[in-house]
Order: C-alpha cells, then structure tokens, then sequence
C-alpha cells in the first residue's frame, strides 16, 4: 500500500505515533479513508483506537507523524481548526444548557448568524427526531434521546468529517441495534466521512465500509469488512472477528501432509504447513455422519437460533468450534465427524501472518455433499 | 399485626432521625441563637458611661454608628478588604483548584494536602511571623538595608495591602478547595467537546467551565467573604491600631470601652451586612446564568 498524498483522501495518516511516559499508546499508524466512507476503528481495550480518535480530533497532540483531514495538514492544529465534529462515549453534553442551546453551541462559537442558526438547528434537530425535546436540559432526556442531542450537535457543525468514540456503548442492545442503523443512514445520507471506535467486532462488520483492526498501538489489518472476515491477515484478525470467532488449531506433521494432532489419517496441509497454525470458521463446518475429521463434543452452547458446539479433534485436546443451525443437544462425548470447508486459513506460528499460497484444495475430500446430521 | 410493622419500623426510624438532629440543634440554640438574642436585646440598651448599661428600647447605638463617619468608614474599609480579599482569592484560586481538580500525578493526595497545609498554622500566630518577617526592624528590612539596597526601611507592616495579603493568604485555602470539588465533577469530556465544537479556550471558559463551576465559586466566595468580613487576628496583627475593621471594633467596644450595647450594635450591623452582601451577590450571579 503506497501512502502517497491523495487530494481525494478525506482522511490519511502517515506514520502516528503517541508516547505516554514510556509506553507508546500508538506505534507507528498510517491509513486512508476515502470521502463518504465509514471507517471503523476497532480493537480490545488498550489497542490505542480511542488514542487514534483523539490524535485525530485534536485532543491529543501526536508525539510524530503527519495527520492531513480533506488534503490539509492539521497535525499542529488545535481541534477547532480541524474540521471535524465529534461524539463523545459519554455524551458532554452541556447540562446547564437546554437540548437547542446544546445542538447549536459549536455554531455560535464560530460566529453563525442567528438566522442561520436557527434554520440549521431545525433541520438537524428533525434529522435525529428531536424537535419536540428541544427546550429540555439534557438529565430530563433518556439516554437513547441524549445521544441523539449529541448526534445532532455534531452534525449542524456540517463538518466533513464525524469522529465518534464508542457512542452506543451506554445504551441497551435493541436501542443500540437501532441507532446504529439511523447513524449508518445518517453518514450515508449527509455524505459525511466517519470515523467511529468500537471494540464490538459486530458493530464494525454491521456498520463499515472500512475496518481498521487495531492491536498494541498498529494497525492489525485494514480492509473491508468482508475482506477482514474472508481473509484475516493475521491470527489475531482471524480470532477477534466472528461469533463465534474462527478456531485455531495447531498443525502438526504427519504421514503425506500436515495433520492435526489425534487425527493422524486425515492430511490437511502440504507437509510444510507443520507447526503452523490452521484456521476455520466454526460456521463452514458441517456435522456428519459418517465422512470427515473425527471429534468428540465436549460442550455445546444453546444460543436460540443455533447452537456452538465445543469439539475435540480425535483423541488430541484441540478443539474446533462448530456453528449449527437450531438446537443441537448433543451430550458431551459423543463421538461426531467434521466436514471441513474448503476455505481453510493458514497462519505462521512465527510471526502470526496469513500464509497466502496455501492450496486449500487439499482440504476438499472433507467437503463432497452437505449432511447436516443434527437431531 | 403483620401490615402494621413497617410502619412501625418507619416511626422508629423518624424518631431516631429526630433525635440523631438534637446534639447539633440543641448545641446550635445554646451557643449561637441565644447568646445572639441577647446581644440584640442589649444592642436596644442605652450605655451611660460609669453605669455600664442601663435597660431601654432605643435605637440611638445604631443611630450612632450610621451618624459617625469614623464608623462608617470602618464599615466601608472592612467591606472593600473582604471585596477585594475575595476576587483575589478567586483569581488566584482558580487556576490553581483548576489544576488540582485535573492532574493525574501521582501526588494529587500530596498537592491537595499542601494547599491545606497553611490552615495548620493559626492566623495569629502567622500574623505574628510577618511581623517579624517583614516589620521595619524585620528579616526583610534588616537584610535589604545591610546590603545597602535601600536606607529606608519598607513599609510593608500596618498597611491596608498587609492586611489584604494576610486576609488572601489565610482564605485561598478554603476558595481552592470549594472550588476543586466542583470542578472535579464536570467531565473533562465536556471541556473537550467544546474545543471540538470549534470554542477557544476562553469561550469555553466562558460558555461551560465557569458556569458549571458556579456553585463551587458561589460556596468558595461565600465562603471567603464571610471570613473577610469577620476577620480579626490578621487587621490586629498587621494593620497596627490605626487601621479598624469591624471585628477588632466589636471587640474594643466590649472589651476595652465596656460599652456592650454599642458593642451589640456594631456586631448585629456586621452580621447585616455579611447576609445583605453574600445574598444580592447570590441573586445577580444565579440570575445571571438561570436566564442563558
């Protein structure tokens, strides 16, 4: 990937770094978003993506590294200059201000003319279904109508790019279901380029036109998010995205290829493939009744719609998860075989990396005709 | 039986309620609520010199002190010290329980301790340290004028400006830490959200900071003004005989002039004035922001 400046590049980071102390919260970050583009900045806790947010925002100054927001290079600049708008994860909003003085307090900061104000506090309070809460303080608003106050506060500031940290992490799930459809609408309707943090690995896939997978302060993989669950760059990108994620399990050496450990008869991978790591979505699995990689169950997870079963391969202790539709109640030890799909991943024990030139193909005499064989 | 326990449960609590208050309440009524109708009755008493006090209902002590200029003047003086005292304080304390209320040094616990540590020495007996600090015969004095800087001595003891340092020096204490509890509890996310929102820093000072910090500047400045006004140690001390503020007044006339009901009268004119002042100041700052 070439990091040349594009003027067409709504947002692009060359090589962000953040020391606190001595821990470096970022290490070295660099991505593109193209304009109108949703952006989510994903990772477990203490992976730097709120760091990222604020360097971006402004909040925090960048130890090095240039930032540039629509081809302008605001890496010295403070947050007000940058032409962004942002929502916080708790909100800030004003409360000794009401729901209207909220939404336009950043137009009055930059001068708006009262006229103007009004109109766009009109169209923005609508926009978020608002209108009649509008003389409000913001502790007489449930939490689902604060962050709409906040949703509108940002956008009036028509600012091209949308920074938002975790906005629907204090919300239940069926309002957090919800809103994350009316932001995804929103950002498509206002053309807005959005860079939103989440370390729900659903909101991401739901809501993203790019997800940038982030872990130790890097940039883990940054891709579409069917790339990102196609073809995860690395173990870590592999294990994080997916409910459940995809089961890792060790290759090992065996006659005519690599094999897993207790499975001895069945080859998976080249002979070179031993002590790599061998991935597989636990939903391309399919239960059968008499072909396939022999297992055991040792758990089974009722979820509603499906149910996760727990299995160990042969007689090893290497499990592999499996995803099937409905309820599968299955005593543990029972003895099942395993279609394996023939999309398998390959990853370097060493550094963790995507083996690219893996023939899957020699997965395929697992995967001849589909037998779900759960009762 | 069953439905009416609670309720009994709940009178046994209101009693304890009630008598957890008395201590207080009862400390309250003996100590400061009756000894003041006493004053105030006495305030009515006429004084004639060589019979202490006589029993009357006359206003001519009040009458006395708002026809004196000389009292009128303490009354001003003690005014504009704890006017000033108090800004002072607030600028200066400002800033400071700012930085308190934000830091993530390790040595928070630390730093709040030393902006407390003042109140540990008393005022008379800080009062009494500058005198020797910084009188004409002083530390100061005595040293700048050995090097040859100066051949007069600087006249820093019995001064208007020693009293207002004295008075800032001893209050700030309580203005940083009214100040930094509040201004613990407005969210950092707050002030950022304003600086996203495109407001310099002065605006957002301006628009969120200090409106949400009100309370703890209304607690701090009522706080310090009262002990402005009050003030007795540091005029003593540092202001010499010649400058009077209205405690060191009430205290001469009991004490050295025996006079009490003109000693009543100047504490209830006191008290007037401190709950006169601190409570316009309330309503113009609270109507102020009530109407944004």
């Amino acid at each position: 990937m070439s990091f040349a400046s594009h003027p067409d590049d709504a947002i692009r980071l060359a090589d962000v770094r953040k020391q606190f102390g001595d821990t470096a919260a970022l290490a070295g970050v660099s991505l593109k978003a193209k304009p109108g583009s949703f952006v989510v900045l994903l990772g477990p806790s203490g992976c730097g993506k709120s760091t990222l947010l604020r360097v971006l925002a402004g909040l925090e100054q960048a130890t090095s590294g240039t930032i540039e927001l629509s081809g302008r290079d605001v890496s010295r600049l403070p947050p007000a200059q940058r032409g962004i708008s942002m929502v916080f994860q708790s909100y800030a909003l004003f409360p000794h201000l009401s729901v209207a003085e909220n939404i336009v307090f950043g137009l009055k900061a930059r001068g708006v003319p009262a006229a103007d104000r009004a109109a766009r506090l009109k169209d923005a309070a609508a926009l978020v279904g608002l209108g009649h809460l509008l003389e409000r303080r913001p502790s007489q608003l449930s939490g689902g109508q604060q962050q709409r106050v906040a949703l509108a506060r940002a956008i009036v500031a028509q600012a091209p790019i949308c920074l938002m940290d975790e906005p629907l992490s204090n919300l239940d799930a069926k309002l957090r279901n919800e809103m994350r459809r009316e932001i995804r609408a929103l950002q498509q309707r206002l053309k807005l380029t959005m860079v939103y943090v989440t370390h729900d690995q659903a909101e991401a896939m739901s809501m993203a036109d790019q997800v940038v997978l982030m872990r130790d302060g890097h940039v883990e993989q940054d891709a579409s998010p069917a790339e990102l669950y196609a073809r995860p760059a690395t173990r870590f990108a592999a294990t994080f995205i997916g409910t459940p994620p995809m089961s890792l399990v060790r290759l090992t050496a065996g006659e005519g290829g690599a094999v897993l450990e207790g499975a001895p008869g069945h080859v998976l991978a080249p002979a070179q493939a031993a002590g790599q790591w061998l991935g597989v979505r636990p939903e391309e699995i399919v239960l059968s009744d008499a072909e396939g990689l022999p297992a055991g169950i040792a758990g089974a997870e009722f979820l509603g719609g499906e149910t996760v079963l727990s299995c160990v391969i042969g007689t090893g202790t290497q499990v592999l998860q499996v995803r099937v539709p409905g309820l599968c109640a299955l005593p543990v030890g029972t003895p099942v075989r395993l279609r394996l799909p023939q999309t398998l991943h390959l990853f370097d024990d060493a550094t963790g990396r995507r083996i690219e030139d893996f023939p899957s193909n020699l997965a395929s005499p697992f995967s001849s005709k589909d037998n779900a064989t759960c009762r | 039986m069953s439905t009416t326990a609670p309720e009994a449960v709940a009178g046994a609590r209101k009693n304890l309620a009630g008598l957890l208050v008395v201590p207080a309440t009862l400390f309250v009524a003996i100590g400061l609520i009756g000894p003041l109708a006493i004053l105030f009755r006495y305030s009515l008493n006429k004084f004639v010199p060589g019979q202490f006090m006589v029993d009357g209902l006359v206003i001519e002590n009040y009458v006395k002190f708002f026809t004196d200029t000389y009292y009128l003047n303490v009354l001003v003086r003690t005014v504009r010290v704890a006017v000033i005292c108090t800004l002072a304080c607030l600028i200066m304390g400002f800033p400071l329980a700012y930085v308190l209320a934000r830091t993530q040094s390790r040595f928070k616990n630390l730093l709040v301790i030393a902006v407390v540590l003042p109140l540990f020495v008393g005022n008379a007996v800080r009062a009494a340290g500058w005198m020797t600090a910084f009188g004409s015969k002083g530390a100061l004095n005595a040293s700048l004028m050995a090097m040859g800087l100066i051949d007069q001595p600087l006249e820093i003891m019995f001064t208007e400006n020693a009293v207002l340092i004295g008075i800032v020096a001893v209050n700030l204490p309580f203005m940083v830490l009214s100040l930094q509890s509040v201004i613990e509890g407005i969210p950092r996310q707050v002030e950022e959200a304003a600086f996203s929102l495109g407001a310099a820093p002065g605006a957002m000072f301006r628009r969120v900071l200090w409106p949400l910090a009100l309370p703890g500047v209304l607690a701090g400045t009522i706080l310090t003004f009262i002990l402005a006004m009050n003030a007795y140690a540091t005029p003593v001390l540092l202001g010499g005989p010649k400058f009077q503020m209205m405690g060191p007044l009430v205290y001469g006339q009991f004490a050295q002039q025996n006079n009490w009901p003109f000693g009543g009268a100047i504490s209830f004119i006191l008290m007037t004035a401190t709950i006169l002042l601190t409570a316009v100041a309330h309503l113009i700052v609270q109507g102020r922001y009530r109407n944004r």
